[in-house]
């Protein structure tokens, strides 16, 4: 008789099948041999796993890998290296849209005048994107590498002239229209209306939202807030040399002036003493000085009262303005006079935007009407 | 979840575009497509067909065309207001895709989040902030609490 004993290893390997063909005496005495041999290769198997276990952790530390096909077993330390990196370093410096991908610089100038729909002249428009800065460091760059300056000359011209001119030109616009649309305004709140509308918060937002932060070439990456707004009156300047004061102006009233919509005058203007300011300009006018009045009140003993102050000039009614002292509602008072005097009300007619053309044909339907 | 916990806006323009004139706010497109994968087929044909059309029609946009083997075609769109924006364009009908890029273009820019109201003043109410003497004949003296008739 013969015992036939298969065995296949307890370890899953599954490598090795041992196969013994014995005489029937000696059976049971190679069965039980058997099971000690299968102990013992399993405990040698077992030490050896774990050694492998061991050997392959101190190597993926190092970020290399036991390959198992499709199992990205670095990916894991990869992305945990990676992400500790950016915490410790923080995100990396913004690069200028011009060293980025899909970038030709001829195109997009050409570009920007079209979209505006103004004609530029393309030299123009390229010089007033060069800042004095990127000249400098381009030239020190230049010169750490060691290129000879006369053999490579940077033949580039500057914008200096062209945003002095520009700003020039934007200031005398600002003022003549804010005169001609607010022509009972004095001096100084026009001029508050001037330093707000060309103040760099307000530049720097108009010429970011025109694309202009990409075309300017300066030496630092985001683009530093003054740089930009000389780069927008370079603009501005290169408009005018290339296609007249008109257009330029009309540049200026669609892009600049409209950030006055929903403004209030004293939003811009800080006056600190309203009630002396309005004595000043009744006076002016030889109109009798104002008598303020509490007209109604409501709450008074309550954390929140309300009274109602009346302006009366010569007994007739100037204004009327709410507050929550007798204080405030005089001057909330006097604010509502000299925005009525001052034509700036918020149910003012607003602002003629409309285009040449439009005002063109606008004019021959007025003069039908009217006949 | 609720609208209310969404991000949203109000209805605004880039600049008070369309006050003084309008600007297509789309400055910048490129078409990233594969030369030989199955999947920028379409974008292979509308690259034959439309793209330069729609560069004639649209002087004010700079179009890229790009081809890097890559297997999911792209179109990458930028505005004036700095966002980008990427459209997948995988097997798409050279149609699909041009009716894609119009929507592009007519696009302002700002994020397409849920939008609070579909309109929007400067000045939000005509007769200005309510107080206890809003529509109320005008009259002499404080307001009192109302005497009891005596009975």
């Amino acid at each position: 008789m013969v015992c036939v004993c298969y065995h296949s290893n307890a370890d899953g390997l599954g490598h090795d099948r041992i196969l013994f063909l014995v005489p029937c005496r000696t059976g049971l005495a190679v069965a039980t041999f058997c099971q000690k041999i299968n102990m013992a290769s399993g405990y040698i198997l077992n030490r050896g796993a774990l050694t492998l276990g061991i050997h392959c952790q101190r190597v993926c530390r190092n970020v290399s890998l036991s390959q198992v096909r499709e199992k990205k077993r670095w990916m894991k330390t990869y992305t945990f290296l990676m992400a500790k990196k950016l915490k410790l370093e923080g995100p990396p410096p913004p690069t200028p849209r011009s060293q980025q991908p899909h970038w030709d610089y001829h195109a997009e100038v050409q570009a920007f005048g079209t979209r505006l729909h103004e004609n530029f002249s393309q030299e123009l428009l390229k010089t007033a994107f060069i800042n004095p800065c990127y000249l400098k460091a381009e030239q020190q760059k230049r010169q750490e590498l060691g290129v000879d300056s006369e053999t490579t000359a940077l033949v580039l011209k500057d914008n200096i002239q062209l945003s002095e001119k520009g700003a020039s030109f934007t200031q005398s616009f600002i003022n003549d229209w804010s005169r001609a649309n607010f022509p009972n305004v004095p001096t100084d709140g026009v001029e508050s209306i001037k330093r707000y509308l060309t103040s760099t918060s307000v530049v720097t937002s108009v010429a970011r939202n025109l694309g202009i932060e990409d075309l300017t070439m300066s030496a630092e990456c985001p683009v530093p807030d003054d740089v930009l707004c000389s780069t927008f009156m370079a603009v501005i300047g290169a408009l005018q040399e290339s296609s007249g004061a008109e257009r330029a102006g009309f540049f200026l009233r669609d892009f600049l002036i409209t950030q006055l919509i929903g403004k209030d005058l004293f939003e811009l203007w800080t006056v600190v003493n309203p009630m002396g300011l309005l004595v000043e300009e009744l006076t002016k006018r030889n109109i009798p000085l104002p008598e303020p009045r509490l007209i109604r009140s409501a709450g008074a003993s309550t954390v929140l009262p309300l009274y109602i102050v009346g302006l009366y000039s010569d007994k007739k009614l100037l204004a009327q303005g709410p507050g929550e002292t007798l204080i405030a509602a005089e001057e909330e008072a006097a604010y509502v006079a000299l925005r009525k005097l001052y034509g700036y009300t918020e149910n003012r007619r607003p602002f003629d935007f409309s285009s040449q053309q439009q005002q063109q044909h606008q004019q021959p339907i007025i003069q039908s009407i009217s006949n | 979840m609720t609208s209310r916990g969404t991000p949203s806006r109000f209805l605004r323009s880039v600049l008070q575009n369309g006050v003084g004139r309008y600007i297509c706010q789309l400055k910048r497109i490129s078409i990233i497509f594969s030369k030989n994968a199955q999947s920028s087929l379409g974008v292979r044909e509308f690259i034959e067909e439309g793209v330069v059309d729609y560069a004639k029609k649209n002087p004010g946009t700079v179009v890229y065309v790009s081809p890097q083997s890559c297997r999911i075609p792209k179109i990458v769109a930028e505005y004036l207001n700095g966002n980008v924006k990427e459209e997948i364009v995988t097997s798409k009908t050279p149609a699909q895709i041009s009716e894609l890029l119009t929507k592009l273009t007519d696009q302002s820019g700002l994020d397409i989040i849920r939008i609070r109201k579909p309109f929007h003043t400067d000045s939000p109410s005509i007769q200005g902030q309510w107080h206890p003497f809003t529509n109320r004949p005008p009259s002499v003296g404080p307001i009192r609490p109302q005497k009891q008739d005596p009975q």
